[in-house]
């Protein structure tokens, strides 16, 4: 080969092309290392290996399990335990807020049902704001579970209703029919996940591991009745208005990129309490309990009122019924 | 396994040779990719919200441009099934390139899943063992699994046919025709699959149809063979490599026909959804007319019906695609109207309204179409590789130095680096 | 338990004294809650508030052990349907949970009645003119020949005329009321009609009609809702 001077090799290769220009070996070698060097001290003078408080250390080192860990559905009770110590940590190291997470399970006997009077809806959306308060919903991002309907007497025509009225309520000639997740018994959404990040908990409630979830939104074109929402960007919730009572499978902090949607307030109604919707309702339109008590107040309106649901003919079995006085 | 190290020398050496004109392609193609790299690294610190999806419309491009891909991917089939199952010589030499293309358009779909993704880096999740993959239950996991296998055939057939190729040795067939009959049977699978996906959700009446499935496959099998025609037409002027004119005489009637059976299916939809209109009508209607004063899409999907039935009778004539001067711009444009009236003209219009009756349309945002952008880019970078790669083996250009040459061989003993690939002359281009 | 009994102490020292402001120099309420008066803790200050209807309520309210719910009817009313049980008083449900109702006195400002009102006549010091109820029209049951005297006692008027020349407290409301809308007290009794306090488990506690509907003018008001949602969806900066 050549001897190594750079003013031996000619300037182009065989061909004509510059790409074909042969480079000496030792050249290239030198400048290879020679930009090793440089780039090598660029990273460390920008990268956090560049002095990092052990603050910052302990977080990088629980959101490295948080990321590592697997499907809380598979988890034992130890793993969600520790979870949700790590969840709970970060929630203080991050955003200075003091949580309590809770994991509890479904109670045995119990299955949820939940009714709406749409002759007492008056479309005041107290509980619209009950449920943003209680769930820690994204303030930037104005998610709602909740939606009321405006809709024309004579029929249940969602092409007509109307979700955007802002003026004084009730309305002449309208009635209010409010929707969110129903906890279908035959959920189309959760079949549909990839990665099992959705499921049915055994009192019926239907939940989202958000750490599990890829954000594929798959789920969202399953669901029939519009129930679940997308975090677009980072959820924002002012501080003093967070709600620190929290569930894991509920209204815990969010990330970006993942789906959530009501849980039938999970951290509440597992503790007996309930929901904050059902709560707010200055009307009493809302009607919520445990379906397999045959004292409870929603299997009397199941019995005694003219009940129907949305979209029957889907088969999704909706734990939502609607009634009217 | 000695070859193995002088044959990716050589594929590199090809990939990374040539004239002006090809690095010039080469470095478009890749400040495209940085395009869509930095659109990309947006959406990634920002979430989606850079994005124009919102909770209504929550697919947008990146899955209309995913599921026109499978398709296109998909139809690369419509060559292997003529050369290897009919016995058709004239695909023969096709079909390499076909694979060419299907690896490159899989490449291109799996990357717009990625970018759709919430949370990719929690892709990990669907990898069974480690995640978990809800696999039979969901229709994306399958279509997880039938996409990289069929990434997989399609690069390992023609890896085996081109590696057998340039060690000088005939390929078995025995070895490859029973993947090559599988491969047939995953293209039509992958684009089921992409259609039952769709198809299987009762909350969209638009896609809950049975003719979905029928109709992506024929849509696929009207734009890959019109793509390929183009390509193969590119590749015929730019390179030595023949390809005889029966491949375009029959690609260009599997192009007409599918192009028909789509159209008689798009009329049995239309008269479906509009002679009877129904609330479960009510997303045709927004597309095709406007709804409640919204009427984004009526232009778009309109514009793709007239082309298509222009590209498609201007294809029925005989003399059309016998003439590549009338045969190339027909299928150029039965493959923009196949992509509008797939991309969106399906997915979007699945979102408008919502199942509660409300109206929020899409439109894409810069960063959304930088990625698009970027990736096609990608794509057609993947497929100028592995056809660099390729023709040169084909042709007979590129052979292992290990290989007995009596003109230049001294013994076994490995060259000096330069030396040894001097045989591997540069890409002919005309 | 021991929590209960607490609660109960301390409730009925804390009550007393928290609403004695509300009164200036009224009679002692020494009926004020009568026989078999539990205090029941509502852990929640939502349900809380909104039962009370007014900014700032108890957490804690008293509440009235409906007694011998368990396999008894809670009240009757004369039917108006001519079913099998024409003809005799048709009975209501069967509720076999205890229901806990929430005495309504409390939230009754000029409570008891008797602090003004004996009998037919009326004596009150000079300091409760203000208290004077000229503002009450009666709409209900009808606009035409409503008077105080159709639902309000007049040998005492904290006490509700009830059919049959029977009589019932403030706190029992419901009875009166059953009397005409005995579908709405129908529903009340099984849970379709009105609001829990507490939570979905367990004993019951609600409110009696008046709680939401004053009587005098039970039509529902209208408000202003809170915010519309958005439906475009809300995009971040960049572009």
């Amino acid at each position: 080969m050549t001897d190594g001077r750079a003013g031996d090799l000619p300037e182009r290769g065989d061909d004509g092309s510059l790409l074909q220009k042969p480079v000496d070996r030792r050249v290239a070698l030198g400048m290879l290392l020679g930009g090793a060097v440089v780039g090598a001290q660029a990273l460390s003078a920008c990268s956090p290996l560049n002095g990092e408080t052990p603050e910052e250390r302990e977080v990088r080192v629980l959101a490295w399990q948080e990321y590592i860990k697997g499907n809380y559905r598979f988890m034992t009770e130890e793993e969600r335990a520790e979870t949700i110590a790590r969840l709970e940590e970060l929630a203080t190291l991050k955003r200075r807020e003091d949580v309590t997470i809770q994991s509890t399970g479904a109670q045995p006997g119990v299955v949820f049902g939940y009714a709406f009077n749409i002759s007492k809806c008056q479309g005041f959306r107290s509980c619209v704001e009950a449920c943003i308060n209680e769930n820690n919903l994204d303030r930037r991002a104005e998610t709602q579970y909740i939606r009321i309907f405006e809709m024309t007497e004579g029929e249940v025509n969602f092409d007509l209703g109307d979700a955007t009225f802002q003026h004084e309520v009730p309305a002449e000639g309208h009635f209010y029919l409010g929707t969110q997740c129903f906890q279908c018994a035959n959920p189309p959404c959760t079949r549909v996940c990839p990665v099992g990040a959705t499921w049915q908990e055994p009192d019926g409630i239907v939940v989202i591991d958000y750490d599990w979830c890829i954000g594929c939104r798959y789920c969202m074109a399953a669901c029939p009745y519009w129930a679940r929402r997308f975090n677009w960007s980072a959820p924002e919730v002012p501080a003093e208005e967070v709600n620190s009572n929290q569930h894991y499978l509920g209204n815990r902090a969010r990330k970006k990129g993942v789906v959530e949607k009501c849980t039938f307030c999970i951290h509440r109604s597992r503790q007996g309490r309930l929901p904050a919707c059902v709560e707010a309702c200055p009307t009493g339109a809302r009607v919520f309990g445990n379906l397999l008590d045959p004292d409870s107040e929603i299997r009397w309106v199941l019995e005694h009122k003219h009940v129907f649901r949305l979209k029957e003919d889907l088969k999704t079995e909706p734990r939502f019924w609607y009634f009217t006085d | 396994m000695v070859h193995l190290g002088p044959f990716i020398r050589t594929a590199l050496t090809s990939a990374t040779t040539g004239g002006r004109r090809y690095h010039l392609w080469m470095g478009a193609l890749t400040l495209l990719m940085l395009v869509g790299a930095y659109a990309y690294s947006l959406q990634l610190r920002q979430g989606l919200g850079v994005t124009g999806m919102s909770d209504h419309v929550s697919w947008g491009l990146y899955i209309s441009n995913f599921t026109f891909l499978v398709g296109l991917a998909a139809a690369a089939m419509m060559l292997v099934m003529p050369a290897y199952v009919l016995g058709q010589a004239d695909f023969a030499r096709a079909v390499l390139l076909a694979e060419g293309v299907a690896v490159a358009a899989m490449v291109m779909c799996l990357a717009f899943v990625v970018v759709d993704l919430g949370n990719p880096l929690g892709g990990w999740h669907l990898m069974p063992g480690v995640g978990y993959l809800n696999w039979p239950r969901s229709l994306l996991a399958w279509d997880v699994v039938v996409l990289n296998g069929y990434l997989a055939l399609n690069l390992a057939i023609p890896f085996y046919l081109l590696y057998n190729r340039y060690i000088g040795r005939p390929p078995a067939k025995n070895q490859y025709l029973p993947w090559m009959y599988i491969s047939v049977m995953w293209a039509v699978s992958i684009h089921l699959v992409t259609a039952f996906l769709l198809a299987g959700l009762p909350a969209r009446p638009f896609w809950n149809t049975a003719l979905l499935g029928p109709r992506f496959l024929a849509s696929a099998f009207t734009a890959g063979p019109a793509f390929m025609i183009l390509f193969l037409w590119f590749v015929r002027r730019t390179t030595t490599y023949p390809i005889p004119e029966g491949a375009f005489a029959k690609l260009a009637l599997i192009t007409t026909v599918a192009a028909q059976i789509n159209l008689v299916m798009l009329l049995s939809e239309l008269f479906y959804k509009f002679y009877w209109p129904t609330e479960h009508g009510i997303n045709a209607k927004y597309l095709f007319f406007g709804l409640h004063g919204h009427h984004a899409l009526v232009p778009w999907i309109w514009t793709a019906i007239g082309l298509n039935v222009l590209a498609t009778g201007a294809l029925m004539v005989h003399s059309v695609r016998q003439n590549v001067r009338w045969l190339m711009p027909a299928c150029a444009t039965l493959f923009i109207a196949v992509w509008v009236e797939k991309g969106l003209g399906l997915v979007i219009p699945g979102f408008i309204p919502s199942p509660l009756g409300e109206i929020v349309e899409y439109t894409p945002t810069w960063v959304e179409m930088g990625v698009t952008i970027g990736i096609w880019a990608m794509g057609m970078f993947v497929l100028t590789v592995l056809v660099r790669v390729a023709l040169p083996i084909e042709l007979g250009d590129a052979r292992s130095p290990y290989l007995e040459q009596p003109s230049t061989v001294q013994g076994a003993r490995p060259r000096a680096t330069r030396e040894r690939y001097k045989d591997v002359r540069p890409f002919r281009t005309r | 338990m021991k929590r209960t009994w607490v609660g109960v102490a301390a409730a009925s020292l804390v009550i007393p004294g928290l609403t004695a402001g509300c009164r200036q120099g009224q009679p002692e309420r020494s009926e004020q809650f009568p026989a078999g008066t539990v205090a029941v803790a509502i852990d929640s200050a939502t349900a809380a508030r909104n039962a009370a209807r007014e900014p700032g309520a108890l957490a804690t309210v008293v509440a009235d052990t409906a007694v011998g719910w368990s396999g008894q009817r809670p009240f009757e009313v004369a039917s108006r349907t001519g079913g099998p049980e024409a003809g005799h008083s048709r009975l209501f449900g069967t509720i076999t949970l205890p229901i806990v109702l929430r005495t309504r006195s409390p939230a009754l400002t000029q409570y008891p009645c008797t602090s003004c009102h004996a009998g037919s006549r009326v004596t009150m010091a000079a300091r409760r003119m203000p208290d004077v109820h000229h503002d009450i029209q009666p709409v209900h049951p009808d606009t035409s020949g409503a008077v105080c005297a159709t639902c309000h006692a007049p040998e005492d008027a904290s006490l509700l005329v009830l059919l049959e020349g029977k009589r019932a407290p403030m706190d029992q409301s419901y009875r009166l009321c059953a009397q005409c809308h005995f579908v709405q007290a129908n529903a009340w009794a099984g849970g379709g009609h009105g609001k829990r306090l507490d939570g979905w488990q367990g004993r019951r506690v609600v409110m009696a009609c008046t709680d939401c509907h004053d009587p005098h003018h039970p039509a529902a008001q209208s408000r202003i809702p809170f915010r519309a949602p958005v439906i475009e969806r809300i995009r971040s900066e960049t572009p």
